[in-house]
């Protein structure tokens, strides 16, 4: 078990390294984002990671990912309508971002293009550990995005939709956010489109002193697409953030959320919602720091799993030796419908601080057939009656946002998914 | 509220570097020449007289080992092991082989006597006396009165005496040193031994089954009850040897055995290593409870030396409705690295895991189980308790896995942490694997700090602070002291209190 060679590398490891090689002179960026490119691909060489990195113990991308698409330049998505009426859309249409930004007061939006050619993101592209492959894919080939900018104070009333959309071939986009103090924010990350692509995406926000923000990951890729993102936030100050992540589709997702609070008071939720079918692998890991005093968190993970599908959740609070008070509590509950179907979960506390309240809960089972035996008696059929029962399971957690306009958008979205599930 | 004498003397006595077994005994030892190869190998296998397959199965273990790289991925932090500048044999000189007390060196039983091991206790070696005339006059008529402890006491790298050996042999129950073992009862050995921890299973438990020297192997036949609780002490003495004990429970079909090793070590600067194998096997309704109560030496409170115990225990619920339950206080060693499993492969077998584990010092444990449901209808139980103090970091590692055809598999596990001071650290690594959509796993964690209120309500009632966080440490580890044979939990709980008043005061 600890016999130690140095393997060859896969036919997805070469083709990534060989579409460095053509595409690194169409790249954008100065020489410190072009040196971080080669220090990104350097990774990539040594090997993409595989079960004994504790941290894709579940996700083996080395063994997963097993072809790597082309760029495709002629790809051509269709634009999509925003979850919610009236959002501002920034659309990034196969990697590349639009010219055209919407014209919102106390907000600035620049294209990532010309971030990355002036380098004054570089600093951003660094990995956050070794064994962070995604932020090592992306900064390599990243080409485009949005940078947001929300002044200190602006209070937005209609959600803002930055969409990633794909049309097969290869896209990495990075979508750049600061909220600055006092700011209050709904954002909209929805990651959609069509083929067997190989997407990238990372997501940075940063919160400024008693910012608010709702932040909704909506990923509905087709079951072809390996879908690699991560959530990257700091949190200021007394600020708070809500992170919703709804997963209902792609064939190889790994989700990556990484949080940290840089400031007491600070206060994070984070709800998601895995729902698996067919012979898919889905993969929500968090990394969560409590780094300074006083800052609360809360998560919970609901899983439905069908078909041959297979799932990972791995959440690990950190709590600093200073991070005293703090207040962490994560739940990660799972319906496994199918004998077919599997779903593994490591939910991890680490402390080093001793004045604090944290727990952790974690339960795997099928339905209750108590619940299912009440509805029956009722004389519904079963199969409506587990149809019920699914989807209050996971509705439950959208119903917990207090945005009429987004809870009724998000349970669109989770309609839609069980009348093609089933 | 200050803290009356009486008490700083007793939180003083029982301070890190206060470790009351840390004495070293001078007693001619038998020592193979330091290092490992397989010329040592051979030596130890002539030393002990195996016979040849036993010698072939160590070989092989050996030709692995050398091919393997220790593990690094536990959240326990050493310098690397020189597996060169160890003792992989050390022995009594006196020791041809003693069959009852009065052939042992007395200086071994006063370490035994010092350590408050029964083996020389007026009742006992009443016991032992009245073996030797029961056999002559009154056949198994006490035999199954319970309160009796037998032992089997292993000294450095053998087994230096085991009592109650013969009444034990009357219910048809063997409890020897595996070495005897291996030359009065090949067949079993042959049949079990590697069937559960296999040699080539981890690095640690391929180097002992190379190196084994002694440990202790029990025998339950079919339908018999184990007419006493059965008992090994383990103690390290000589500087700079590592050992390597092998420990073998077999139970027949329907049998029972109550099984526990408690373990001391001298004081030293340097680190010394504990590298046991235990294997459990369990036929159809049989039942094993094993104990442990771990005192290794911890180092000292700069934490300098102390005993490295990488242990490999494994449980295998072979047969249907079998059970197996581990519980473990594991308050000593520098570092404690283990995970007490069980594989529930009959089908409506079930296996538990009580455990508490006290870090305080310098002293690191990543420790946990693993619940592998192979059968179907099977159900576990994990109750993990970890309390850190001083500048120690204590970890939980556990798995529970259900395979495809496990149906209606059970798991449901409980880790809580307490903290005891801001430079500890308290981990939680559990990993769930359901792959039966009939499985229904539970678990839940929580890591705090004795709340204000707990306190305040027991202070309220006129009991001094230390006493009432005494009194709440004992109320958080009451779940697993439950499970521990009567005889032991007392010694439990005195050990609980030892390392945790140290650094409460």
């Amino acid at each position: 078990m600890n016999i130690h060679t140095t393997p060859q590398r896969t036919p997805a490891e070469t083709a990534l390294i060989d579409a460095f090689g053509d595409r690194l002179s169409l790249l954008p960026g100065d020489g410190t984002v072009m040196l971080k490119r080669d220090d990104a691909i350097e990774a990539i060489k040594s090997g993409l990671p595989t079960r004994r990195i504790e941290s894709w113990h579940y996700t083996d991308l080395r063994r997963l990912l097993t072809s790597v698409p082309d760029f495709d330049p002629a790809a051509a998505p269709n634009a999509i309508a925003p979850i919610v009426e009236g959002s501002a859309v920034l659309p990034v249409l196969n990697g590349v971002s639009s010219t055209k930004t919407p014209d919102i007061e106390g907000i600035a939006v620049q294209r990532l293009s010309e971030k990355l050619t002036d380098g004054s993101i570089a600093p951003g592209l660094d990995r956050y550990g070794a064994d962070d492959a995604i932020g090592a894919l992306n900064t390599a080939f990243v080409a485009d995005g949005y940078f947001v900018d929300i002044a200190d104070g602006t209070e937005l009333d209609k959600p803002i939709e930055l969409q990633n959309l794909q049309s097969g071939g290869q896209t990495h986009v990075r979508l750049l956010t600061r909220v600055g103090a006092g700011a209050k924010a709904v954002i909209v990350e929805r990651q959609t489109g069509e083929g067997a692509a190989l997407v990238s995406s990372v997501s940075q926000l940063l919160l400024g002193e008693g910012a608010d923000v709702t932040w909704l990951i909506v990923q509905e890729q087709p079951d072809t697409a390996t879908h690699l993102a991560q959530f990257k936030a700091h949190l200021g100050k007394d600020s708070k953030l809500t992170l919703f992540v709804m997963n209902a589709g792609g064939k190889l997702v790994r989700q990556e959320i990484v949080v940290k609070t840089t400031g007491e008071g600070a206060d994070f939720t984070l709800r998601g919602i895995n729902l698996l079918a067919g012979d898919t692998h889905t993969d929500v890991t968090m990394v969560l720091d409590h780094a300074v005093p006083h800052t609360a968190s809360t998560e919970v993970i609901r899983n439905v799993v069908t078909g041959r599908a297979r799932g990972v959740f791995q959440g690990r609070i950190n709590v600093h030796q200073y991070a005293q008070k703090t207040n962490a509590k994560m739940a990660c509950n799972t319906l496994l419908l199918s004998d077919d179907g599997e779903f593994s979960t490591k939910p991890e506390l680490e402390i080093f601080a001793d004045d604090v309240v944290c727990g952790h809960g974690a339960t795997v089972t099928e339905i209750d057939h108590s619940h299912l035996f009440y509805l029956m008696a009722r004389g519904i059929d079963e199969k409506t009656a587990r149809g019920f029962l699914v989807k209050a399971f996971v509705a439950e957690v959208i119903e917990e946002l207090d945005d009429e306009a987004i809870v009724e958008a998000l349970e669109a979205r989770l309609d839609d998914w069980f009348l093609a599930h089933g | 509220m200050p803290a009356v004498q009486d008490t700083i003397d007793r939180v003083r006595k029982i301070d890190v570097d206060q470790y009351k077994y840390g004495f070293q005994t001078e007693i001619a030892m038998d020592k193979a020449p330091k290092g490992l190869s397989e010329d040592i190998i051979r030596f130890i296998s002539a030393k002990k007289d195996e016979p040849s397959w036993m010698l072939e199965w160590r070989l092989e273990a050996y030709r692995r080992w050398v091919t393997l790289e220790a593990p690094t991925w536990a959240r326990v932090h050493y310098p690397k092991i020189d597996f060169q500048d160890i003792y992989y044999y050390a022995a009594p000189k006196s020791t041809p082989g003693p069959t009852s007390l009065s052939d042992v060196d007395p200086e071994l039983l006063k370490v035994y006597e010092k350590l408050g091991i029964p083996l020389r206790e007026q009742e006992i070696l009443a016991g032992v006396q009245k073996t030797d005339v029961s056999e002559l006059e009154e056949p198994s008529d006490n035999v199954y009165k319970s309160g009796r402890v037998a032992v089997d006491a292993v000294f450095d790298s053998v087994s230096v005496v085991t009592t109650f050996k013969k009444e034990l042999a009357q219910a048809g129950v063997i409890f020897c040193s595996i070495s005897e073992a291996i030359r009065e009862h090949p067949e079993l050995v042959q049949k079990y031994l590697g069937s559960v921890v296999p040699t080539s299973d981890n690095f640690y438990a391929t180097l002992n089954s190379a190196v084994f020297t002694d440990g202790s192997f029990v025998f339950v036949p079919k339908g018999v009850r184990c007419p006493m609780e059965l008992s090994t002490y383990f103690r390290m003495n000589e500087k700079n040897t590592g050992q390597f004990e092998r420990t073998l429970i077999i139970a027949e079909e329907g049998a029972y055995v109550s099984y526990l090793e408690g373990c001391t070590a001298p004081q030293r600067d340097e680190n010394q290593l504990h590298a046991a194998v235990v294997e459990l096997v369990a036929l159809d309704d049989a039942e094993i409870k094993y104990s442990t109560v771990q005192n290794w030496y911890p180092g000292d409170a700069e934490g300098k030396g102390g005993i490295y115990n990488f242990v490999t225990k494994r449980g295998d619920c072979r047969g249907d409705r079998s059970k197996i339950s581990w519980t473990q206080v594991e308050t000593g060693s520098a570092i404690t690295w283990k995970y007490p499993s069980c594989i529930l492969r009959g089908d409506d077998s079930s296996g538990e895991f009580y455990s508490i584990a006290v870090s305080n010092g310098y002293q690191q444990v990543d420790s946990g189980t693993k619940m592998i449901h192979l059968g179907k209808n099977t159900s576990s139980r994990i109750i993990s308790k970890g309390i850190a103090a001083g500048f120690s970091q204590n970890t939980y590692r556990g798995q529970v896995s259900a395979h495809r055809k496990a149906t209606n598999a059970r798991n449901f596990t409980n880790c809580d942490s307490l903290l005891i001071g801001d430079q500890c650290g308290a981990h939680t690594v559990p990993y769930m694997e359901a792959k039966n959509a009939t499985a229904q796993f539970e678990h839940e964690a929580t890591t705090s700090k004795i709340s204000e209120d707990q306190k305040f309500y027991v202070m309220q009632r006129g009991i001094p602070e230390e006493e009432a966080i005494a009194l709440i440490v004992n109320g958080f580890v009451k779940d697993v002291i439950q499970q521990l044979p009567m005889e032991f939990a007392v010694e439990a709980q005195k050990l609980i209190g030892i390392s945790l008043e140290g650094s409460v005061g």
